[in-house]
């Protein structure tokens, strides 16, 4: 009873352990001199900067995966067997997705700048065509 | 960084570090670290040496000697030396990810 605490496994050596992480860390893009030479803690942070590459990667892929998303919307309208003659695909997207709070901001304000000339626009075509005194004045 | 144990000897700076390079070559050389329990008087002069490996590699194993003979506090050095070798293969295990499987442990001194 209790043996399994007895027996003991055969145990690995430093060298044979640091051999057998060896070609994962070179796979990582440490070289031979700082894995065997240089400070022994820069593997951690060999590690984490792989993290945070994969990590990247995956929202890489993900973010491509929303775009084909949106352009597989855009172009269903066609792709219905029953559509009507003469249907179109909607626009693809006019610009990419805005990463960051800043860029996000700004296409908001750029939209609403966009809209007031507009509206701009529309009120002064419209108040041009109105048969104001100010305009008979200037007329005469 | 690495651990490190600095020191001055006859107006020299030594710096002992190991690398998993100079745990190599111990080990190649017949050092194992289990005899630490079984054998301290024979382990700690050759894991002292060791340590130059990283740094100093032409130092003479005389002048080593030399050297462990005038260090003081040698069972704090065994400890930290100990705990110096450990730490190449330390650095490659990964911690767990927190979650509620892990187990909490403490000690008493």
């Amino acid at each position: 009873m209790g043996g399994e605490l007895v027996e003991t496994a055969p145990q690995l050596s430093y060298t044979e352990q640091f051999y057998n992480c060896f070609p994962f860390y070179l796979s990582i893009g440490m070289t031979y001199d700082q894995y065997w030479n240089s400070d022994c803690l820069l593997v951690k942070y060999y590690r984490e900067a792989f993290d945070i590459r994969k990590k990247r990667e995956n929202e890489s892929l993900w973010l491509q995966g929303a775009y084909i998303y949106d352009a597989l919307c855009a172009v269903s309208p066609v792709l219905h067997a029953f559509a009507k003659a003469g249907t179109k695909p909607q626009p693809y997207l006019d610009a990419p997705y805005p990463l960051t709070k800043k860029e996000s901001e700004d296409i908001e304000a750029s939209k609403r700048k966009a809209d007031r000339q507009r509206a701009r626009a529309m009120f002064e075509a419209w108040a041009s065509g109105l048969d104001l005194p100010e305009h008979k004045s200037k007329g005469e | 960084m690495a651990k490190q144990i600095t020191f001055e000897f006859e107006g020299k700076n030594y710096t002992l570090e190991f690398t998993r390079k100079s745990i190599e070559i111990m080990e190649r050389q017949g050092f194992v670290i289990g005899d630490i329990v079984d054998k301290p008087m024979l382990t700690l002069p050759a894991l002292f040496a060791g340590a130059f490996l990283a740094h100093h590699r032409s130092i003479k194993r005389k002048e080593i000697d030399a050297i462990y003979e005038k260090m003081t506090n040698k069972e704090e050095l065994l400890q930290k030396l100990a705990e110096m070798y450990n730490e190449p293969l330390e650095a490659l295990m990964e911690e767990p990810e927190e979650n509620e499987g892990n187990v909490e442990w403490g000690a008493s001194w």
